[in-house]
């Protein structure tokens, strides 16, 4: 006999429930990972040939500028291990009464540009995949695709846009974070509903996902947001010359 | 860190296995994981992995540590499934949690038995781009170093009251993930002239491979072969 619970908003809340304190509130939530295995190897593979051509497009940027600046290729390094080091940083969420982590590309991706930050993100989740069991091999793909891709294009287009408009620096990197965590968030929700809904229809589940990460990734992406503004208005306290340098503000914003 | 697979025994049945032989078994089992539709190969697999762990003396504490995460999230996806189609979700459900486990099993044998620096080897062999393999080399090199640095200005943070209130937290935590970018900006630097002291010119030199030993290339065979022929079953 087919089992059915006939109340749908039992259904939901459960569910809710379920996700928010089986996974959130036992230990540190990584939700920005997709964890190994999780996608069948049609997907993964899928998610896998898309994220080639953005990691090759990071790697030409990379020889290029190596090529005109020999410090760039450590420098990269660095910022690797410092995106792999925030990625891994379990950080309070008040609304959920826990700890998640934020993903480093909004970051990233203002101060190296999408292609390196796309790189950097690959660096750091292979790391971790091989290691911590964050995220994994089979998933790399998926996961470079919603963190590298949307979430360093996301931060990069964001803080841009904002700049342009001749908003202050501090709004704009706290924006860039926010968008950078929620694009990240709302990829890593559509691989998920694509790699788990089997025979069932893709959209329900997708709804279904996507709320049940509310609780957390909502106030994560301001707190990613808030932690980027802050990083963004250390960097332009201490070190001005080096996001000139960095190419993410002009010489004359410095001196004004 | 200690998670970190440098720190665990380096004298086990697996560590006189060749490093490219591990990663491309790996790759292969993790290939008929993902591909295989029912419950039997991921848990043998699970299995086989386990008995591993246990010879080479993996502490229980890291390997709960390793697969705590994806057990949870295992436990969750059979949940969702159940909620969301009944018993024949709870079945497909279980087959994915049974593939978490399988893969996640894979990967924990190849990262306990083989150190940073032999993957990275692996890898080259595999025609991985230099330049990804010298940025992983650098990252890897240098989260040890930050992360102590990370770890002082915590510290400090914390003494004087920086993560008293929300509020404070919020900005404590945004001072120390910017004076991380800046120690990464001064360390780049360091490096840098230190590597062109020593004849750096963009490129790092890279490690030799040894030929392959004949019982590496026996060993793979007959263990893609027998696993191989479970997985058709």
């Amino acid at each position: 006999m087919r089992f059915q619970i006939s109340n749908f908003k039992f259904q939901i809340f459960f569910l809710l429930f379920t996700i928010h304190y089986s996974l959130f509130t036992a230990s540190d939530a990584y939700a920005m990972h997709i964890s190994e295995g999780i996608l069948p190897f049609n997907w993964a593979a899928l998610w896998s040939v898309i994220s080639v051509p953005f990691v090759a497009w990071g790697l030409y940027k990379l020889k290029k500028l190596s090529a005109v600046d020999l410090s760039f290729k450590p420098l990269v390094g660095l910022m690797a291990a410092v995106v792999f080091i925030i990625s891994c940083m379990p950080i309070p969420v008040p609304t959920a009464g826990t700890c998640s982590h934020p993903c480093g590309t909004g970051i990233s991706g203002i101060l190296v540009g999408p292609a390196i930050s796309i790189l950097i993100t690959a660096v750091a989740l292979l790391i971790q995949a091989l290691f911590l069991a964050h995220g994994g091999l089979t998933t790399w793909g998926a996961d470079i695709v919603s963190m590298g891709v949307m979430g360093s294009f996301a931060g990069f287009l964001t803080f841009k846009a904002l700049r342009s408009m001749k908003i202050n620096l501090a709004v704009s990197g706290f924006m860039a974070g926010l968008f950078a965590d929620w694009a990240t968030y709302l990829t890593t929700s559509i691989e998920l509903a694509s790699g788990i809904k089997g025979d069932a229809p893709f959209i329900p589940l997708f709804y279904k996902i996507l709320v049940a990460f509310i609780p957390t990734q909502l106030p994560l992406g301001i707190l990613e947001g808030a932690m980027t503004a802050g990083m963004i208005t250390l960097l332009y306290k201490k070190r001005p010359d080096l996001l000139v340098k960095m190419r993410v503000l002009k010489p004359e914003e410095v001196a004004a | 860190m200690e998670i970190f697979a440098e720190h665990l025994r380096k004298d086990h049945l697996l560590s006189k296995v060749d490093a490219r032989i591990k990663l491309l078994s790996a790759l292969s089992l993790l290939g008929m994981v993902l591909s295989y539709k029912g419950f039997a190969f991921p848990v043998i697999i699970t299995a086989i992995c386990v008995f591993l762990c246990v010879r080479m003396k993996i502490p229980l504490k890291i390997f709960i540590l390793r697969f705590s995460e994806p057990l949870f999230i295992a436990a969750v996806i059979v949940l969702l499934k159940f909620f969301i189609s009944g018993r024949d979700g709870l079945i497909d459900g279980i087959l994915i949690a049974c593939r978490i486990i399988g893969a996640v099993s894979v990967v924990a044998v190849l990262g306990f038995s083989t150190p940073f620096t032999e993957i990275m080897s692996a890898l080259s062999w595999m025609r991985i781009p230099k330049g990804f393999i010298e940025i992983l080399m650098l990252a890897y090199r240098y989260v040890f170093v930050l992360l102590e640095d990370a770890m002082v200005i915590y510290n400090a943070q914390k003494n004087r009251l920086g993560y008293c209130s929300i509020k404070r937290g919020l900005s404590s935590f945004g001072t120390l993930a910017g004076s991380l970018v800046l120690k990464a900006f001064e360390h780049s630097h360091n490096i840098t002239t230190a590597m062109i002291q020593r004849g750096y010119d963009g490129n790092i030199p890279a490690m030799k491979h040894k030929p392959f030993k004949l019982h590496d290339i026996a060993f793979s065979v007959i263990l893609i072969t027998i696993i191989g022929a479970l997985w058709t079953i």
